[in-house]
């Protein structure tokens, strides 16, 4: 007997009814299920669009004096920015090249509907009733930034200033940096944007939060740390010949002093002077494993939560220790090491608390249109990271490596003020090194901790310890 | 006055699309910045005129047949015009002319033949337009290449998609072929569980299939390789019931995609697109188009940001390809759910009339045509949500494009004219 058609189409008929079923699903994924990561990506054009329709909401420093905000002209709002030096951290929001910074981390909350505010949200998207942006309020402390800006002085590189009681970041700099009212302008958009993007000097990249360097010496705030938390008496001389090597399998590769000594050092001498051989003893004699969860602790190869996207670094190339020398060389900071400023920073913060680090943070606060407060952003600590008495043992080292005699980090003294510091120098593959400056002040109890890299000086301390000092000075109110 | 209720549903549903068609019009012309022009009205109005036209057309020549199809496209096209004119207002009065044309097309296969049955005499002669057609933008002079696919024909300024219409001659020509065989094919030895087709019979089948297969890609044109491999399938399941077959046919279906992924760098960039469209090296590039719809999607949420007030028009090409996110992102899922359920209705009221059909050829042929409008929008509403590669389907009746329409609005008459033969042969309703 030949198969009813009749009972082939009914199949048929069935199958069909069970695909669009599938579709639907399909759809109803992107439309409901995704929508909220999707709506806030931020390549999608719908982010910006309000940017011409509707004004968006403002950017304010701490002290209340306007970052952004969109201003009225022929055709719609045009976004302007009145700081260029924070074109980073604000960011910018461009309908075609996307969102950047506070912009794109603070979308919903620059267009009316911060998460804190889930009637707003709920109200924009299934009623299409939007409330009038209110602001966002950064940690950003104008003086401090100025400070930062004018020591930096136009070199290459970058500074960044925390309050380790918070969190909040309160300055930022890197150069060279860019224009964004250039990049947001539909006149000038294309060929500003195709400018800075093909700069070999790489201006869209805010290197205190995203550029990555070997730490150099900084790195032996973490080293110390883990010496004295396994074992490693601080008071017990160590011999430093200049060159060094464990033992011959080492071959032709030595660890070199900066200063060529030949002497006896204790933990106080090696950070006053930063010695590397020192640190490479001390690290061999702790170990991979240790020293490697001790940089864990401090957040290296871990981006740092925060509310923008930052640089996670990393420890080595592998992720651990493996060989003696790689060990040596990760000891004093260099090895295949990478870090942020915003990193080394969090560091410093950590060891002036007493152990505790704290999370960062750009933003403050969202208000609404009234200037009420929707949203506090506090974020709280992120955990102790080393005991106490180890934080306070290296803060007296560092104390000495500003203040004591020959000490590297003497630039970044402030009168009357205790401050604790390290100078690094950073070798790299492209050109003379790079200098560092990482501290805190006051030493007893930190208000301000900072981080300053300045790209190729030569020897850090000359360039970056003045630098460190100004900004920690401007943020003390001294 | 009689004359109005002799169709009586078809023309009640029509009001609604009337209704439809012109809030539609009123509401994109609302959200637009400009002060609101009253000849922008003319659109809808002429298009609630031919569609009223066609109802009294039937009438009068006392049509019997489904009232439900006439309606379901009248509607569809009249959400196509709404987004054309939202989408790309410059095609506008294109797309109009095109639906009139469309309209002359459905009233002439309504007319001709006097004998729908007589189409399976000449299936022959429908193989062998298909493949001249297929073929001819191969040809010089009137071949075209648009966007790297060379499937267009054109006489001056007039351009049309052949294989379009080749889909409605695949359909008659295995209609009438698998009525003839069928008991033949769908008979075959087996070997165990396993049917061996009587090969010869298949093979005429078989060969028209390559040749469109071939011609295909040649062509460049992967959906529409899709399409006739999944009409053929489904054709040779209606007439033989035999799973085996599909199975079969879906297993070379895989074997040949994974050939074509390896032979032909656009594939590979199809499924790229489709596999990671957000990566950083394809967001800007060939994932673009794709990264933008589902942005459209994600716009929509429930209801959707209302007609005019979406960014559909962010994503490239939306007019054609991507006009179910630019709907689903101005009306939410729940419009894009009454779309979908929309067209289900329709291939479900085509699905109805093959069944009750009187001749195996009847049924087969109404069965065929409801699976394309099926398979159509599966496929691109498929490759628009990211279920599937997106390929260059169009959606049926609602995307721009005068091939497109014309065909599917022969489609329509050619179903209904079956319904209507159902209906004398029976003395039924």
């Amino acid at each position: 007997m030949t198969p009813s058609i009749a009972s082939n189409l009914r199949s048929l008929t069935l199958t069909i009814a069970i695909a669009f079923l599938v579709t639907s699903f399909g759809v109803g994924y992107w439309t409901l299920v995704a929508s909220d990561e999707l709506s806030s990506d931020p390549f999608n054009p719908r982010l910006v669009s309000a940017l011409r329709d509707r004004p968006r909401g403002q950017i304010l420093d701490s002290a209340g004096g306007v970052l952004a905000e969109s201003v009225r002209s022929a055709d719609g709002y045009l976004r302007k920015y009145r700081d260029r030096t924070l074109a980073h951290v604000v960011g910018y929001a461009s309908f075609k090249y996307g969102t950047a910074g506070i912009e794109a981390a603070y979308s919903d909350s620059l267009v009316g509907q911060d998460p804190g505010d889930p009637l707003a949200v709920w109200r924009a998207r299934y009623l299409g009733e939007r409330d009038v942006p209110g602001a966002v309020v950064l940690g950003i402390d104008p003086k401090v930034q100025k400070a930062a800006v004018d020591a930096l002085a136009g070199r290459r590189g970058a500074v960044i200033a925390l309050d380790p009681r918070t969190g909040a970041i309160i300055a930022s700099v890197s150069y060279p940096n860019f224009e964004p009212n250039q990049i947001v302008d539909p006149a000038t958009e294309d060929l500003a944007f195709q400018q800075v993007n093909g700069n070999v000097d790489k201006p869209l990249i805010d290197r205190a939060r995203a550029g990555l360097y070997p730490p150099g010496s900084t790195f032996k705030l973490i080293t110390g740390a883990a010496a004295l938390e396994n074992g490693v008496s601080p008071d017990t001389k160590v011999r430093v010949d200049d060159p060094w090597q464990a033992d011959k399998s080492w071959g032709d590769y030595y660890v070199r002093s900066a200063a060529h000594a030949h002497a006896d050092f204790t933990m106080a001498d090696a950070y006053r002077l930063s010695e590397n051989i020192y640190f490479a003893k001390i690290g061999l004699q702790v170990g991979g494993q240790k020293l490697a969860e001790y940089a864990s602790r401090f957040g290296i190869g871990a981006a740092p939560r925060c509310d923008i996207a930052v640089a996670k670094g990393q420890l080595s190339n592998t992720g651990t220790l493996d060989r003696p020398t790689l060990v040596a060389d990760t000891s004093y900071g260099q090895g295949e090491l990478l870090v942020s400023p915003l990193q080394m920073a969090l560091v410093a913060a950590s060891i002036g608390r007493g152990g505790v680090m704290p999370t960062p943070h750009y933003a403050n606060e969202v208000r609404d249109s009234a200037g009420n407060t929707i949203r506090t952003i506090a974020p709280g600590a992120a955990g102790q990271v080393i005991r106490p008495d180890t934080a306070a043992r290296i803060t007296t080292y560092l104390v000495g490596a500003v203040e004591g005699p020959g000490a590297f980090a003497f630039g970044a003294k402030i009168p009357n003020v205790h401050v604790a510091g390290k100078t690094g120098t950073a070798e790299n593959p492209a050109g003379s090194p790079h200098g560092w400056f990482v501290g805190f002040a006051p030493a007893e109890s930190p208000t301000v901790a900072v981080a300053v890299i300045i790209e190729n000086s030569g020897q850090g301390g000359v360039d970056a310890a003045p630098v460190g000092g100004k900004v920690m000075q401007a943020a003390l109110g001294r | 006055m009689t004359l109005l209720f002799r169709r009586p549903s078809e023309m009640r549903l029509l009001v609604w699309v009337a209704a439809l068609a012109v809030t539609g019009s009123v509401a994109v012309a609302a959200a637009e910045k400009t002060a609101f022009d009253r000849s922008q009205l003319a659109v809808p109005v002429a298009f609630i005129v031919l569609a009223v036209g066609l109802h009294l057309f039937l009438v009068v020549r006392g049509f019997r047949g489904d009232q439900l199809l006439l309606p379901m496209a009248a509607a569809l096209s009249a959400i196509g015009l709404v987004l054309v004119q939202r989408l790309a207002s410059s095609l506008l009065a294109n797309q109009l002319q095109w639906t009139l044309i469309a309209a002359g097309a459905f009233i002439a296969t309504i007319l001709i033949p006097r004998d729908l049955t007589a189409l399976a005499r000449f299936k022959w002669m429908w193989a062998l337009l298909g493949v001249a057609l297929l073929v001819s933008p191969l040809l010089p002079v009137i071949g075209r290449e648009v966007n790297g696919a060379r499937i267009w024909i054109g006489v001056g300024r007039v351009t049309f998609e052949p294989w379009e219409a080749v889909k409605i001659l695949l359909v008659i020509f295995f209609a009438g072929y698998l009525e003839e065989y069928r008991e033949v094919i769908a008979h075959p030895r087996r070997f165990g569980p396993i049917p061996i087709p009587p090969v010869p019979y298949l093979l005429p089948i078989l060969a028209m299939w390559l040749f469109a297969m071939l011609v295909v890609v040649f062509e460049k044109d992967l959906g529409a390789a899709l399409l006739f491999l999944g009409i053929f399938l489904a054709m040779l399941y209606l007439a033989t019931g035999e799973s085996f077959y599909t199975l079969i046919g879906i297993v070379l279906m895989l074997i040949g995609g994974v050939v074509v992924y390896h032979a032909f760098g656009h594939v590979q960039v199809r499924v790229d697109t489709w596999l990671k469209p957000f990566s950083e090296d394809l967001r800007f590039g060939a994932g673009y188009q794709i990264v933008q719809g589902l942005f459209a999607l994600a716009n929509g949420g429930l209801f959707g940001a209302g007609l005019g007030n979406g960014m559909p028009d962010r994503i490239p090409v939306v007019w054609s390809d991507f006009v179910f996110n630019a709907f689903a992102e101005e009306t939410g899922f729940a419009g894009a759910l009454a779309l979908l359920a929309l067209y289900l209705l329709f291939v479900y009221r085509g699905m109805l009339i093959a069944l009750r059909a009187p001749t195996p050829f009847l049924q087969l042929m109404a069965g065929g045509l409801s699976f394309i409008v099926a398979l159509q929008t599966l496929v691109i509403v498929g490759g628009n949500a990211r279920l599937i590669p997106l390929t260059g389907i169009t959606l049926p009746f609602v995307a721009y494009g005068g091939s497109s329409l014309v065909t599917n609005w022969i489609l329509v008459a050619l179903l209904i004219r079956v319904s209507d033969l159902t209906a004398r042969v029976r003395g039924t309703e």
